[in-house]
């Protein structure tokens, strides 16, 4: 079957066209504005690594990777245990589940910004509800994101709320084209529970985790809308992530080469979890 | 319809168990939007009263009240909703059409430089468009496109994702179809408008939802790109708000309400296509 390279070029056209200036061509603008600099009068000039060499000399830089690494840390282990949960409960269809299941995806339509704004006044020190309901149960109030050692906790925690069912669903569809048969024989060599899910559904669902731990700490590894609502990257730089680093390089202090040479470097730690993503679809035979 | 044999033949402890962490889960997820939305019905005055203190009349007002709706009422809100709705329904057409052709054009067609092409529709979609927001703003900057709609839409219309599950749909159609409309007489065009595209329902409503909610609940980039009042969009008319006015926490609620129905309600009408989407093209 013959088909013009034409037609081809018509179908293919726009879509790469998009890709290659809007996605492409700014990957190779931060590398190479990364190696520029602004003067006082506004002319751009060579600077070689200097903008490289001023981040790694800056205590700043190294809080705010140091802050971004510990959040992913934290958070995606508890979004993909508690996606997997999750997964496994809804799993089986019984009466309600489906109107269960959407209500934990729910939150995954909710705009970052508009997630930020209700968690910041949900855990308002003084007229926020959920310090309303710690000091009646006992616990007392507590300051969440005006204190230094609670901010970024708290922003694990509304990144939990947001983030858990969308990861849900990947694992959900992992879970679905496990072949019932599988866990027939599984049964009648008398693997049940515990058993059963450690010798067969958790080996079936090793790719699907990794899938899912790999895109979600790309995406994590770019937090910034609810630092820039809520806290600024305080209190005193606990939350100052390293695409809030960048932002404010780039429309607080107007230093484009700082701030393209961290976006380099974000791109750098992306891709290569994209590297790893990519070598592991191909495992997987999707591609 | 409710299946009502599986209760019957499963241990009814284990059931209990089951949808008693699937309701107190469920009901701690949807409590801050519940909260959320009745506060925006309730008085001024009860807002702030009944904020902290732990009592049924903290989830459920006592007073209704449509005040705050009519505050958001005003130009800046109308012109924000409007700007974003355009932008997300523009982007949602142009984005399913362009996006369609490519992933068709993967599956059905051999081509030079096929392999390195789909490397970088993959690469696009495993690369979060916050890391590259800075360097793009350098490039719109560039181009002149600040402060316009354009640099809204566009950089959001070619999607990895989308592109993928369009492939990974076409792929499953057998040849032969495509081969016997060609015989026929039809072009490639033609085939692709009248054959291929009406046997994705499920895909494209999955990838017009995706595209939708992106554009609807986009922050950071039009944040940076376009601050212009007449292009501001809803997020960020309701976080600016919020700067402006820190106390009018009604006219907070009831724009938080407002914005999150409106992608809410096309994502529970669609929802059902997205798991079956996600599972049939082989992520995970």
């Amino acid at each position: 079957m013959k088909i013009h390279t034409s037609t081809v070029f018509l179908f293919l056209f726009p879509a790469m066209l998009g890709l290659a200036v809007f996605r492409l061509a700014p990957v190779l603008i931060a590398i190479v504005g990364g190696f520029f600099s602004q003067t006082i009068r506004g002319d751009t000039i060579f600077v070689g690594m200097l903008n490289y060499t001023n981040l790694f000399s800056d205590d700043g830089f190294w809080n705010s990777l140091k802050v971004t690494i510990l959040f992913n840390a934290i958070l995606n282990p508890i979004q993909i245990f508690l996606a997997f949960i999750l997964a496994m409960l809804v799993l089986k269809p019984s009466p309600g589940i489906s109107v269960l299941r959407t209500t934990y995806v729910l939150p995954m339509t909710v705009a970052a910004s508009i997630t930020a704004t209700i968690w910041n006044i949900l855990l308002n020190p003084t007229l926020g509800p959920v310090n309303g309901i710690l000091r009646e149960i006992g616990i007392g109030t507590q300051p969440f994101f005006t204190s230094e050692n609670q901010a970024l906790a708290s922003f694990i925690a509304i990144a939990t709320w947001k983030g858990t069912g969308y990861w849900m669903l990947f694992l959900l569809a992992g879970l679905i084209v496990i072949p019932k048969d599988v866990y027939e024989a599984a049964a009648i060599d008398g693997a049940t529970g515990w058993k059963r899910f450690m010798w067969i559904t958790f080996p079936l669902m090793k790719r699907p985790l990794l899938y899912v731990l790999v895109a979600d700490t790309a995406i994590n590894f770019l937090f910034f809308t609810p630092v820039y609502v809520i806290s600024n990257g305080g209190p005193n730089g606990s939350t100052s992530v390293l695409m809030f680093e960048a932002y404010q390089a780039a429309f607080v202090y107007l230093d484009h080469g700082r701030s393209l040479a961290i976006s380099t470097i974000v791109l750098l730690i992306v891709m290569s979890i994209a590297a790893l993503q990519f070598r592991l679809m191909r495992i997987n035979k999707a591609i | 319809m409710f299946n009502f044999k599986i209760l019957l033949t499963s241990n009814i402890w284990s059931i209990i168990f089951r949808y008693y962490s699937l309701i107190l889960i469920s009901i701690l997820l949807m409590s801050p939007l519940f909260w959320v939305i009745t506060s925006s019905f309730r008085p001024t005055t009860e807002i702030f009263s009944f904020s902290n203190d732990p009592s049924w009349k903290m989830l459920f007002p006592t007073e209704l009240t449509l005040d705050h709706y009519q505050g958001i009422v005003r130009p800046e809100f109308i012109r924000a909703i409007a700007n974003s709705l355009f932008v997300a329904l523009a982007t949602v057409v142009l984005g399913v059409l362009v996006n369609a052709m490519a992933g068709f054009a993967f599956a059905v067609f051999n081509f030079r430089f096929k392999n390195i092409l789909f490397i970088l529709v993959l690469a696009s979609f495993m690369m979060p468009f916050e890391s590259i927001i800075i360097p793009l703003f350098v490039l719109i900057r560039a181009l002149g496109w600040t402060n316009s709609f354009q640099a809204l839409i566009l950089p959001e219309v070619a999607n990895g994702l989308v592109i993928f599950l369009f492939r990974q749909l076409f792929i499953s159609i057998p040849r032969e179809i495509y081969e016997a409309a060609l015989v026929d007489g039809a072009s490639w065009f033609q085939i692709f408008v009248r054959i291929a595209m009406p046997l994705s329902g499920p895909t494209i409503a999955t990838s017009a939802l995706m595209l939708f909610i992106l554009q609807w609940d986009a922050f950071f980039w039009p944040l940076v790109v376009a601050s212009a009042p007449e292009y501001t969009v809803i997020q960020v008319a309701i976080i600016r708000n919020m700067t402006l006015e820190q106390s009018n926490w009604g006219i907070m609620f009831a724009s938080t309400t407002a914005a999150v129905l409106i992608a809410a309600i096309p994502f529970l009408f669609l929802q059902r296509y997205y798991v079956k989407t996600i599972v049939e093209s082989g992520i995970k």
